[in-house]
């Protein structure tokens, strides 16, 4: 026997384990949801074609339109958001720090935990009098107190600096030892009024929806947006560490050689910084994408706190078809929706990556 | 620049923090939210440990049992003109909680407790009034002793002892050994869900609560442990099943020739982008055909583990070729080779994997939401959460049960991530760079 068909038989019988899971669980199963698709199977009796009457359906089903915009509204705010904040965070803290011991334990911790603790106390923190309530409701009763020390802030550091240019040069506005006394000042100003008694505190007691809402804002419904903001807040730590990994291992030579060129900062940022970081950024975006558009647990966790259009995403949506709360299953239509679903995600993985190839080629 | 970063921290450890404290509340949803409380006030601690003592024999646990002897002071004060009077004490029939172990209560302690007033005396006080002028204020400290009935010596033992005080608005209540849960017609009934706490049993009282409250009403067993047993074994299952298929197919892709490999691989990288929900309605017939729904068969096998088999392949592709090479030449099969040579120096991969499939099986929310719907016990904790909050965090508003409930089962993801730190850091970052 030869050697090459002794190893095309080990081969093969080392991957059928996986091979089998593989091809009944994802092949076969994506498969038998494309026939579904065109049938009006409701899980007990046998299916029979329809055609394309089930897609005719989703379109004209509202509560699907609502779900495709919720995913398409949810999965590009989140991915942009924790992106750009990740990546923004990353090159602040570069300098100062190399992520190690607590911290980085503190910035994994989210990642590790499951949707549904997230969830739970999440949703603790945006009850209606709540925490998240208290927060607000503490800002607008004092914001006369905010409001002073951002403004006595911007003073004092536009004086402080005005002041040291005098002297000498290339003071920057940000400069980090000023920051410190700018603040100490507008702080001290803060409390000297407040003592004196010239702030008034306004009294409020709101109770804020954040989740149990019809509500709209912007394009998206409130309580997916208090869903944005905990899927962000988990995701960024992890993604800041992932750019921090990214931007330690650019060597230090090409800043040193830009700065002797006469580029300034932004110029280092965008023509050294981010063509490095491309297969990170690639890497996060992708993830980001295909993570945003399964997002299912949030919402089923979420369950009767919210209403069902405020909250439903594709996902969800193809869950509540195949096994509806009092009613029969629509298994054609959870099929349905489901390709539309996966198409969606490789269109737009393959949108991100061949326009990722393109930038790399530049 | 550390600031920042820093600050980030805070922000995520906070949020963790706020919620771990809020679930030792009685009430998380308390307005306005204070930092201090009982729960986290060693006086409190000690005090509670003492009544655990006297009620129940049990510092820790506390309880009420026959032969119990509870001293508990409270001290009123009111202004120098009004009159204190003695407050009216009793112990409520009262259910502990709004879950269904409400339901399957027997024993109250309003059945078997009786109390006495044993001393009250009277002293006053400096008050600072609106005005900051110092005023004399009178108190007076009543001191009652609540007994186990003496006739009822092989009496049950009772988790509980509800205490309740009513007395006039115009006084109020300064000094007590553990702070009333509830406050209701504006201060004059003070109400205590339980006197006799014990130390542990007054911290964590919302964790005896998840555990004991969650019960099965025709058995009367714990939930919550069944759950938890069950993510257990879901995730031992799925964690082996993971090692073998993914070191066996990663072994294949990385070093063997074999028609079709391309194929699979495409395969690989193409389904770790499609949503489970698009396959989910043939894996649920294919468990229902074989009957196996409702079984933590369904979800142990029911996955492609395609990034496990990702990560052996990119190991096994690094591993030294010549090795192999050499014990073939001897005439060793591939898979002597695999069992002999590779496996025993894969540890560090498996490893990695082993965690990563611990991990991902525990925190699996929609398999065993689909797969596994009924009896209650045979849920996973994930799921069971869901319940958890549909029971206790609705109308009711009872989040410190549902809050401790999500606390208890973040428990071994953290274990593994104390002991396992350094290798998930790197499996994180290898998982955004692949």
């Amino acid at each position: 026997m030869s050697r090459g068909s002794s190893e095309e038989r080990s081969g093969w019988l080392f991957i059928l384990p996986f091979a089998i899971s593989m091809t009944l669980f994802f092949v076969y199963a994506i498969v038998r949801t494309a026939y579904y698709s065109f049938t009006d199977f409701d899980l007990f009796k046998a299916p029979s074609l329809v055609g394309l009457s089930n897609y005719a359906a989703l379109v004209s089903d509202e509560l699907f339109l609502i779900a495709l915009r919720n995913t398409i509204g949810f999965s590009l705010i989140v991915t942009t958001v924790q992106t750009v904040l990740a990546l923004a965070l990353a090159v602040l803290v570069n300098h100062a720090v190399r992520a190690r011991g607590l911290i980085r334990t503190v910035f994994y911790l989210p990642s590790i935990m499951s949707s549904a603790a997230m969830t739970l106390i999440f949703l603790w923190l945006f009850q209606r009098d709540g925490f998240m309530t208290a927060i607000i409701n503490v800002v607008l009763a004092y914001r006369p107190h905010i409001l002073l020390f951002f403004v006595g802030f911007a003073a004092l550091q536009g004086a402080l600096v005005l002041n040291a240019r005098r002297s000498y040069e290339g003071v920057s506005i940000f400069d980090p030892f000023f920051l410190l006394a700018a603040a100490a000042g507008a702080l001290a100003l803060v409390v000297a009024c407040a003592l004196v008694g010239l702030l008034p505190v306004f009294a409020n007691d709101l109770l804020i929806s954040w989740l149990n809402t019809q509500q709209q804002f912007l394009f998206m419904p409130v309580t997916l947006w208090s869903v944005a903001l905990m899927n962000v807040f988990t995701t960024v730590p992890t993604l800041m560490l992932l750019f921090l990994a990214g931007l330690q291992s650019i060597p230090s030579d090409l800043y040193d050689a830009a700065e002797i060129d006469g580029a300034n900062a932004v110029q280092r940022f965008r023509h050294i910084t981010v063509p490095a970081l491309r297969p990170v950024t690639f890497a996060v975006v992708t993830m980001g994408i295909i993570g945003t558009l399964q997002m299912f647990d949030q919402v089923a966790i979420l369950g009767d706190a919210a209403p069902l259009a405020s909250r439903v995403t594709l996902a969800y949506y193809v869950y509540e078809n195949a096994f509806p709360a009092g009613a029969s299953s629509r298994i054609g239509m959870a099929s349905a929706a489901a390709l539309v679903l996966g198409i969606l995600t490789i269109a737009v993985v393959y949108v991100q990556k061949s326009v990722g190839v393109k930038e790399s080629a530049e | 620049m550390y600031l920042i970063f820093l600050g980030v921290a805070t922000i995520m450890a906070g949020t963790f923090v706020l919620a771990f404290m809020a679930s030792l509340k009685v009430d998380p949803l308390e307005k306005p939210f204070r930092i201090y409380f009982d729960q986290l006030n060693p006086a409190a601690w000690i005090a509670a440990a003492r009544l655990g003592q006297e009620g129940g024999g049990d510092a820790l646990w506390g309880g009420f049992s026959p032969g119990a002897k509870v001293d508990f002071s409270v001290t009123y004060a009111a202004p120098a003109d009004t009159p204190i009077v003695e407050p009216k004490a009793e112990v409520p029939r009262r259910r502990p909680g709004s879950g269904i172990a409400a339901a399957l209560m027997r024993d109250y302690a309003a059945d078997y407790a009786s109390i006495a007033l044993k001393s009250s005396s009277a002293a006053t006080m400096q008050v600072r009034n609106e005005r900051g002028v110092r005023e004399e204020w009178q108190t007076r400290t009543f001191a009652y002793e609540i007994t186990y009935s003496t006739d009822r010596p092989n009496g049950p033992r009772i988790e509980r002892t509800p205490f309740n005080l009513t007395a006039p608005p115009s006084q109020t209540l300064i000094d007590s050994p553990i702070s009333p849960s509830r406050s209701e017609r504006r201060g004059r009934l003070l109400s205590w869900d339980n006197i006799t706490p014990g130390a542990l049993g007054l911290i964590f009282n919302n964790y005896r609560r998840v555990i004991n409250e969650t019960a099965d009403l025709q058995t009367g067993k714990s939930l919550f442990g069944s759950w938890l047993v069950n993510s257990f074994v879901i995730a031992i299952g799925r964690l082996v099943l993971t090692l073998v298929v993914a070191s066996l197919a990663g072994y294949a892709l990385a070093r063997l020739k074999f028609r079709g490999s391309r194929l699979l691989f495409a395969a690989l990288l193409f389904s770790m982008t499609i949503p489970a929900q698009v396959t989910f309605v043939s894996n649920y017939l294919i468990f229902r055909d074989l009957s196996l729904l409702n079984t933590p068969w369904s979800v142990i096998v029911v996955f492609v583990a395609s990034a496990n088999v990702l990560l052996m392949k990119q190991f096994f592709e690094g591993f030294p070729r010549e090795i192999e090479e050499a014990a073939i030449v001897d005439g060793a099969n591939r898979f002597q080779v695999f069992c002999k040579i590779v496996l025993p120096n894969a540890k560090p991969a498996l490893l990695v994997n082993a965690i990563l499939a611990f991990q991902g099986a525990w925190n699996d929310f929609f398999w065993p939401l689909v797969l596994i719907t009924s009896p209650p016990e045979a849920l996973t904790v994930q799921v069971g959460l869901l319940s958890l909050r549909r029971s206790f965090g609705g109308a009711q508003g009872d989040w410190g049960v549902v809050l401790a409930g999500a606390f208890i089962s973040i428990v071994p993801v953290i274990i593994l991530f104390v002991l396992f730190q350094r290798h998930i850091v790197s499996t994180q970052a290898a998982k955004g760079i692949t």
